[in-house]
This record gives structure tokens, sequence and C-alpha cells, in this order.
């Protein structure tokens, strides 16, 4: 009797999906590969040597791989380096909430108020121009400008308004400040700018039609809709602040001793194991603040 | 009553808007039926207050608008594509104008609550105001833009292609209910279209804008069988417009209509006497389900249009590229004097 075979085939074959399956993950493999290669080695195995070599004896010339805590005690139990954390923080703080104070307004001209695409390129593309120099210029041009003899305390003695130069402009915390809002800025103005683009023009118009006053359309829509762009502005300003030396070294007049400072110095004197334990610390903070804004907005919600 | 009058917008060298003169009368659904680039858009944001005419007056009531700025003027407007604040719930953007409005806001939550599930049941959206916007279909926005809207209360709430962005189907649902909802409400909605089934299906009143200007503005069967000039009779795609010459001198001189299902077709030669005739090439037929179009080829070029319902038959057979008169009954031409 011959009777129609029901059976599937023995054969193990790989069905068109299974294939597909298949090919698809070797692609993002592929894709992976170079980043994660680039990561653990340059990153994942360094941090882990820091963490390891923190934990090292120091001597005064040398450094061996006994283990030992003689390092994160010194760190932790000096009064230098627990207010150095805290002169970080504090920068940090003010210069995050300075870059969204004068960034804000930017952004919400460039994204908002300018409709013309051409215009609103080239205003961005402004905001650059000044990194067409050389950082270390950016930074020591504010000397000639804040300085005693400065081009400020000229001015103003000119004007009659005071008759002693500020000397708190330049050499201080204050210099330290307005020099990294003025570099930072732009990273702040850039997201948020497309952030505020992105918003639809009759969104607004439909709550202007409800009834709304621009103070209130602002605060219930616009300001809403942009805080992502606040949120990637502030990572991307505290993770190069909190990691901050050149500003405080040239500006400051060695006064502001930044957590980035310490590591500079302790790795020019050969301390090694005490450069490792300031940097652990100081990624510890960097970790911390972006997973913070992380969790205020939800980015993945705007991807 | 929503008054405009001989209101013109200039955007540099061209004119959208040409001395509008254009009524909406009290509880009227008003359809506003113009082609793609007329200005149709333009005259619903001046009206809303989002941009200001360079010339002319809109007032309600007597009331004067034009200048007041937009948030002032107490007018609806739901956008073609809703505009919905993505960062807030349905109830939150139902509540919107009630909550932030300039003018006389509520703040009592309880007030809030009742009236925004007042709204949202009116428009059949009763338990959705918890969702999220990106998390409702297209219809359902569209009612969701329609509450957000009504629950202030507007003297006027004007729609612009409230039904371009749903599917068919959607469309058909969504028209019923539009017109029942403002009955309800006992205020004027203007909604504007550039579909004229639509305009016509929708309005009590339908006004056609052609070149800046309101040509037309009439009950619907009054504008379809009576269109008072060539522009109004070419937006509703139901009627052929040709020179009166091409029927020799039986029709004098101007333009002439003749509605696509007003036109006999015979053989050359064979036209039942007094009835005026045109001679014209076959191009080609349409099946259009219940229907079947016919297109023709007249002398100088205009094309024609006859339609043929399949249960009433009146055409005969024809052949592509044949000639065949076109005749019509006298009465059933509209003449129009001056330029086409």
């Amino acid at each position: 009797m011959t009777a129609l075979s029901t059976d599937t085939p023995t054969k193990p074959t790989h069905s068109p999906a299974e294939l597909r399956e298949k090919q698809d993950r070797r692609r993002a493999m592929g894709l992976l590969t170079p980043g994660l290669l680039w990561m653990s080695l340059f990153m994942v195995l360094p941090m882990c040597m820091v963490v390891y070599v923190s934990f090292w004896t120091q001597t005064t010339f040398a450094v061996e791989s006994t283990l030992t805590t003689a390092s994160w005690e010194r760190f932790l139990s000096s009064s230098t380096y627990l207010s150095a954390i805290g002169t970080t923080l504090r920068v940090w703080a003010i210069v995050l909430v300075a870059t969204v104070v004068v960034g804000y307004p930017v952004a919400l001209f460039i994204g908002l108020f300018v409709r013309n695409k051409t215009f609103q390129t080239a205003l961005l593309v402004a905001c650059v121009i000044p990194f067409w120099t050389s950082f270390l210029i950016r930074v020591i041009a504010w000397r000639p400008m804040l300085g005693t003899e400065g081009a400020i305390n000229v001015i103003l003695m000119k004007l009659g308004i005071i008759s002693e130069p500020l000397t708190f402009l330049l050499f201080s915390e204050f210099s330290v400040l307005v020099g990294m809002t003025q570099i930072y800025c732009v990273f702040m103005v850039g997201p948020i700018t497309f952030m505020l683009g992105r918003i639809d023009p009759s969104v607004i118009e439909a709550a202007r039609d409800l009834g709304a006053s621009f103070g209130t359309i602002f605060r219930r829509i616009i300001l809403p809709l942009s805080l992502p762009g606040v949120m990637v502005g502030s990572i991307f300003v505290s993770v190069m602040v909190l990691g901050e030396f050149a500003t405080a070294a040239s500006l400051s007049g060695r006064k502001v001793n930044l957590l980035g400072n310490i590591i500079v110095s302790q790795v020019g004197s050969l301390k090694w194991a005490f450069a490792a334990v300031a940097g652990v610390v100081l990624t510890i903070i960097i970790t911390a603040v972006i997973a913070l804004a992380l969790r205020i907005v939800d980015l993945r919600k705007e991807m | 009553m929503l008054t405009l009058s001989r209101v013109s917008r200039r955007y540099g060298e061209t004119t959208a808007l040409d001395g509008v003169d254009f009524v909406v009368p009290e509880n009227t659904y008003m359809s506003l039926l113009g082609a793609s680039g007329s200005g149709k858009t333009t005259l619903l944001r001046l009206i809303a207050g989002f941009e200001e005419p360079d010339q002319g007056e809109i007032s309600i009531d007597g009331e004067r608008i034009d200048g007041q700025p937009p948030h002032l003027r107490d007018i609806g407007f739901v956008f073609q594509n809703f505009a919905l604040f993505p960062h807030l719930t349905v109830a939150q953007n139902v509540s919107y104008g009630l909550r932030y409005r300039a003018n006389a806001p509520v703040s009592n939550e309880n007030e809030i609550k009742d009236r925004t599930e007042s709204v949202l049941s009116l428009v059949g959206l009763s338990g959705f105001g918890h969702r999220a916007i990106s998390a409702i279909s297209g219809g359902q926005r569209q009612r969701v833009a329609l509450a957000r809207t009504m629950i202030c209360e507007p003297r006027v709430i004007l729609l612009d292609e409230p039904l371009g962005a749903l599917d068919a189907n959607l469309r058909a649902r969504m028209c019923d209910e539009l017109k029942a909802i403002r009955e309800r409400l006992k205020v004027s909605f203007l909604h504007v279209t550039g579909s004229e089934t639509e305009a016509l299906t929708m309005g009590d009143k339908v006004a056609v804008l052609s070149g800046g200007k309101i040509v037309q503005s009439d009950a619907p069967d009054t504008l379809f069988s009576h269109p008072n000039n060539v522009d109004a009779a070419r937006h509703l795609n139901a009627w052929n417009i040709f020179e009166a010459g091409l029927c020799g001198p039986a029709m004098g001189q101007g333009t002439v209509a003749v509605r696509f299902d007003q036109i006999d077709v015979s053989a050359e030669g064979e036209v039942p006497d007094g009835r005026p005739w045109l001679r014209a090439k076959y191009l080609t037929g349409e099946f259009n389900g219940p229907t079947a179009l016919s297109f023709f080829r007249a002398e100088d070029g205009t094309l024609l249009q006859v339609i043929d319902h399949l249960s009433q038959p009146r055409l005969p057979d024809m052949v592509e590229g044949q000639h065949y008169d076109l005749h019509f009954a006298p009465d059933a031409a509209r003449q129009f004097h001056g330029a086409a």
C-alpha cells in the first residue's frame, strides 16, 4: 500500500525564519565587535587596573603591588582631598546651572523662534565658531578680560562705577566658573535646540487657541517637551566639568583644586596609587550623576 | 455669527485671500470647499488669530476680533494633524484649556474632572482619560482633539480638514458623528475641506473658495444644481464646462456648464430635434461600480465626462476613437458670461 507520507522530512534542515534569524545575529555581532573590543581594551581593562592600582603600596619614589588600603585611608582622612571633592561638586553644580540659564534662552530662540532651517543651522554653527581656536587659547583669553588691568575692570573704572579694580574677577573660583560656563555652554545649547526644533508648531498654536498665555504654554508645553534635551546637555556638561583640570589650572592661580587637578599633580609626582584613588572617586561621582540624570528623565521614550 | 468683510492676506507677491466676504450664521454646520492652495487654511488661521489680515475686518456678533491675540478670541481650532500634547494623557489634553486659559481658568479639580468626563463621553471616549496619546488610534486622536476644543465652549469651532488624516471607513463614520455632536452643542462649525462630497454631505451650507474669494455660499443642493459661476461649478466635480461656441449658434456666446449626468450620447447626426449638441471623440470609459464614466474630447480639446448609472443605462455601445454627438436638454445647461 502506498500512502502519501505525512511525515516531515527527517533531514535536519533549517527553516527560512531560522536562517534569517541566524543572519541577523551574525550582522549584529559584526557591528558590535569593533566597539566591544575597543571599549574592553581601552576602558574596562584600564578601569580595573585603576581600581587595582589604588590598593598598591606607595613609597616615596616607587609603587609596588603589595595590596594595602593606605592610600584610601590617607585620601579619606585628609581634609584637603575631601574639600577637593566638595569644590568639584560645587563648581559642577554652579556651572551646570549657569550653562542652563545662559544656554536655554539661546536654544529657545534658535529652536523655536527661528523657523528658517538655513538660518537655524547658521546660528548653531556660529555657536561653534569659538571652538575653531584651541582649548587653551580660549581659556587663557579670559585673562586679559578679567585681570586687574583687564577689559572689564578698565571699562568699569572709566565709567566711574568702581574706583579700585575688582580683584575677585581673575585667579579665583569666579574666573573658573566664567571660563567653564563659556566653554561648555554650547554643549547645552545643541541638545536643547534639537528637542525644541522637534516640537510641532501646531501644538503650540493649539495651546494658544485653547486660551493659554505664552508663559503658561512655556511652562506646561515647551519646557516639559524640551527637558530630555536639557538632560542630554546636562550629561555632556557634567561629564566634562567633573573631569576638568585645565581651566582651573590656568584661571584659578592654583587656588581652586578640583579632583582632576589632584590627579594631574599626583601623577606628575609619580604617586600612582594615590592618583588611582582620586580617579576611582571621580569615576564613582560621574557614574552617580549620570544615573541620577537618567532617573529624572526617561530617555527611552525620546529615542 | 462670524462675519468676514473684505479680508485680504498677501505673502510677498502672492495673494492668498483677496477681499473675502463671508458669513457663518449661528448654529450652522458650514462647509468651506476649496482646492489645495486656495487659501482655505489661511482663512482659518486669520479667524483663529494665528495670523492677521492685511486688510478687512473679522467680527463675531458685531465685535471685532482681528487684532486680538489668539488666546483671547474664544475660537476653537481643530488641527488637521490633531496637534495633541504628546507628553500629556488624554484627560490632561482635554482639560488643558479649562485649567490653563488666561480668561477665567477653572481651578476646582472636581469641576475639571466632571467636565472632562462629560465631554469625553460626548465624543465616545469614556474611560480613555488615563491613556497616553501614543496609545490611542487615529480616530480616537481625532475625537480627543475635538473634545479638547469643545470643552472650552468656544463661539465657533474651526475644523481644518479634520478627516484628512483618517482612512475612508473611519471618515464616513466621523462625518455622521461630527454632525451629531454639533447638533447637540448648538455651536457653529466651520469645516474646511478639499473634497466636494465631504463638503456637500456635512454642510448645512457650503461655501466655495476659489482664487482667494468666496465665489458662492449656498445650501448644498442649491449649490450642486445651480452653481452661480464657472469657478463654483468647477469645484463640484460634476459639471462639464465648455465654450458655448462648440454647440454652434444654438447656445450663443460665453461658457456653458452641463452636469455629467445630464448629457446623452448618440451617433453622429442622430441628435433628437430641439436639443443643443456638440461633437466629441470618445476616449475611454471607466467603471466605478454603480456608475460608469465615459470620457470625450471636444474639438477644441476640452475634456468632457458623461456619467451613466448601471441601473438605467442610456449610452449606446461606443468605440474608442470614434466621434459621437453629445446632446442635452436646453434647460439642463447653465450659461455663464465672462471669463472661464
